[in-house]
């Protein structure tokens, strides 16, 4: 499960020219609270700029919070930064590998670190590099490899430690539709095993297939959360994407 | 410690699969020493062998016989006898000539009286193969008029020559030679350092950032600060490997190659002794983490392969300037001198070739630049940990 309570933010930016520069203040996200329950899947959406990836950042422990709560499998962010790591699968649309090395020493890598024992390691890395069908390139460099390659790879990277939570930052994004539909395959199953799942996105028909509960985030501040069922029913516009242009439009 | 293990072996096993890694932090600092030596070896040698059989063009004025003979015992010099003083200028300019000399028409009669004549050379001074020459030819001309001279007056040389100076070297050859070139070695591995560490700080930091892999490695169960610690030790191996090949580069070059004169070998041998290579090598140790902390702090907020380099480069100038110091007369190694990096460096690594370093001062001056080390891993950690900086 994750718990948000007005977790906030902010950057300092400077802005002037020469000597004279001020230093400037600014919420990125601002007092946001959510909710995502195992089973279920939580879309975060938003423009962009709007703080999507701000907030799964935080989440994630990637970035610390300026202010508020965020309770991550039960481990509050704040107290267990690397506690709460191991417990979160962290995926984003770049992949985000190292294409010197190769799919077997990236889940070496990777299992290792999130120390698991080395047997449990062995026999994770076959079953995913087998499901995933990984086998015929597992000793090819990342950097050799085609987009649709490196996204099975990065899939198995971050089911390897099965972490309870999983966290999709745009994770479609730039994508063509068979690797996007592997993606969205990943996020089904995720919830079928009962894990939290959260993604962020501003394409309405990922959305309408798989989400469970949604909130909208603009400008860092949260305007709508509810269950996608409630949303659907409060719709005024014809389809769901320009329902979210005018709601944000709106705000 | 095991954690930052894991990351140290990924990031070498990754760094030393990039090819440019490998031909600039070992291919060429292992080449590079033998290839200069070889090279200007072998380029002194063409040049005074091609300026030796070079002809030179002499204009001659008043030129007694004997002189006019000794010239012309070298087929090389070509000669053109001019009757009067004319626009030698000129003449040099348009290479009609390159020299010209100039004797007083009463030559003999000054001679003849023991008197001191004025011989004028026209010459560029830029023509150091034509000047020599002509000046050997002036001086081995006027001892024979000086030998004349000496039996016509019956002066014996003895009577001419009031003493003769004998010098006695006391300094062992390895401190002569090791204060003198001492201070040139350590441009080699410094900025062998600095490069590597560079190159290896700058694709471990900013290249995270355009392979957009920053996200994941900071997403991983690990502080940033083993993160950080990684990178820099690993930023530190790339900088201390070049450095060393480099002296391994020396000492082979120095074993390989010919010309180079067997007293200068010898004292060059005897320095890069086991002893003096662990002292150096082991104040390598830490100023290499210096250095990669220092630059990994610099370039944090860089965005690309360019701001980064940018960002860096100017610690060249920081390093260089107290290496030329180290390098200047009545800068000597001192306890005022002991604790400024890159300066220290210069002037201890001088010290330990000529084998007259003290041990307290040298223990000094490793834990000082222990002290820079943290100092400059802190700051690092400081930049690297400013998510405004890391995941710009």
């Amino acid at each position: 499960m994750i718990k948000l309570d007005k977790l906030t933010k902010s950057f300092t930016t400077k802005t002037g020219k020469g000597f004279k520069k001020e230093t400037v203040l600014v919420n990125a996200v601002n007092e946001v609270s959510f909710e995502c329950k195992p089973g279920r899947i939580f879309s975060l959406l938003g423009p962009n700029g709007a703080g999507k990836t701000t907030t799964l950042r935080m989440i994630a422990g990637i970035i610390n919070p300026s202010s508020g709560t965020a309770i991550v499998d039960g481990i509050d962010i704040s107290k267990g930064n690397d506690e709460v790591k191991k417990r979160i699968g962290f995926l984003t649309g770049s992949t985000g590998l190292y294409e010197r090395l190769n799919p077997d020493e990236t889940l070496e890598f990777f299992g290792k670190l999130y120390k698991l024992p080395k047997q449990e390691l062995n026999d994770r890395k076959e079953y995913l590099f087998e499901k995933l069908g990984i086998n015929e390139f597992r000793k090819k460099r990342l950097g050799q490899m085609s987009t649709g390659m490196k996204q099975k790879v990065s899939i198995a990277r971050t089911l390897l430690h099965d972490p309870e939570v999983l966290i999709f930052d745009e994770p479609t994004s730039g994508l063509d539709v068979i690797t996007a539909d592997s993606i969205i395959d990943l996020i089904r199953e995720s919830k079928q095993n009962n894990k939290t799942v959260i993604f962020s996105s501003h394409i309405m028909s990922e959305v309408d297939l798989l989400c469970d509960d949604l909130a909208i985030i603009n400008k860092g501040s949260i305007i709508y959360n509810d269950t996608f069922e409630n949303f659907k029913q409060e719709m005024k516009a014809e389809n769901l994407t320009q329902e979210f242009i005018n709601r944000v439009k709106q705000a | 410690m095991n954690e930052l293990f894991i990351i140290i072996k990924k990031e070498l096993t990754e760094l030393l699969r990039d090819k440019k890694t490998i031909i600039n932090s070992i291919v060429m600092p292992t080449l590079l020493v033998p290839i200069l030596i070889f090279g200007m070896i072998k380029v002194t040698e063409m040049i005074s062998k091609s300026e030796q059989e070079k002809a030179i063009k002499i204009g001659l004025v008043n030129a007694p016989q004997e002189f006019t003979y000794l010239v012309k015992q070298d087929s090389l010099n070509k000669i053109t006898t001019y009757d009067e003083s004319i626009d030698f200028k000129s003449l040099i300019n348009n290479e009609t000539i390159q020299t010209a000399i100039v004797f007083p028409h009463n030559w003999k009669t000054q001679m003849d009286s023991l008197n001191s004549a004025i011989v004028q050379v026209f010459k560029n001074g830029t023509k150091d193969n034509v000047n020599n020459r002509v000046a050997k030819l002036l001086d081995t001309y006027a001892s024979s008029i000086k030998e004349k001279r000496m039996a016509k007056l019956q002066i014996s040389t003895e009577k001419l020559t009031p003493f003769i100076q004998k010098d006695q070297e006391v300094s062992e050859q390895k401190e002569l030679i090791g204060k003198r070139i001492g201070g040139f070695i350590p441009y080699l591995f410094i900025i062998a350092l600095w490069g590597g560490c560079l190159l290896a700080a700058i694709d471990l930091v900013t290249g995270e950032k355009e392979r957009k892999t920053i996200e994941t490695t900071l997403s991983l169960p690990v502080s940033k600060f083993k993160v950080l610690l990684g990178k820099t030790i690993v930023a530190s191996i790339l900088g201390f490997i070049p450095a060393l090949l480099n002296l391994v580069g020396l000492i082979i070059g120095l074993k390989v190659i010919d010309g180079i004169p067997d007293t200068f070998k010898l004292a060059v041998d005897e320095m890069l002794n086991f002893q003096s290579i662990t002292m150096i090598m082991l104040l390598l140790i830490p100023f290499a983490i210096f250095l990669a902390g220092l630059i990994i702090a610099l370039i944090a907020s860089a965005s690309s392969f360019k701001e980064a380099q940018s960002k860096a480069t100017p610690i060249l100038m920081v390093i260089i300037l107290p290496l030329v110091l180290a390098m200047m007369p009545g800068i000597d190694f001192t306890w005022k001198t002991v604790f400024i990096p890159v300066l220290n460096i210069g002037l201890g690594v001088k010290e330990i070739m000529a084998g007259t370093i003290d041990i307290t001062m040298y223990i000094a001056m490793l834990a000082s630049l222990i002290t820079f080390a943290v100092a400059a891993i802190y700051f690092s950690y400081k930049k690297f940990a400013d998510e405004n900086a890391i995941l710009k």
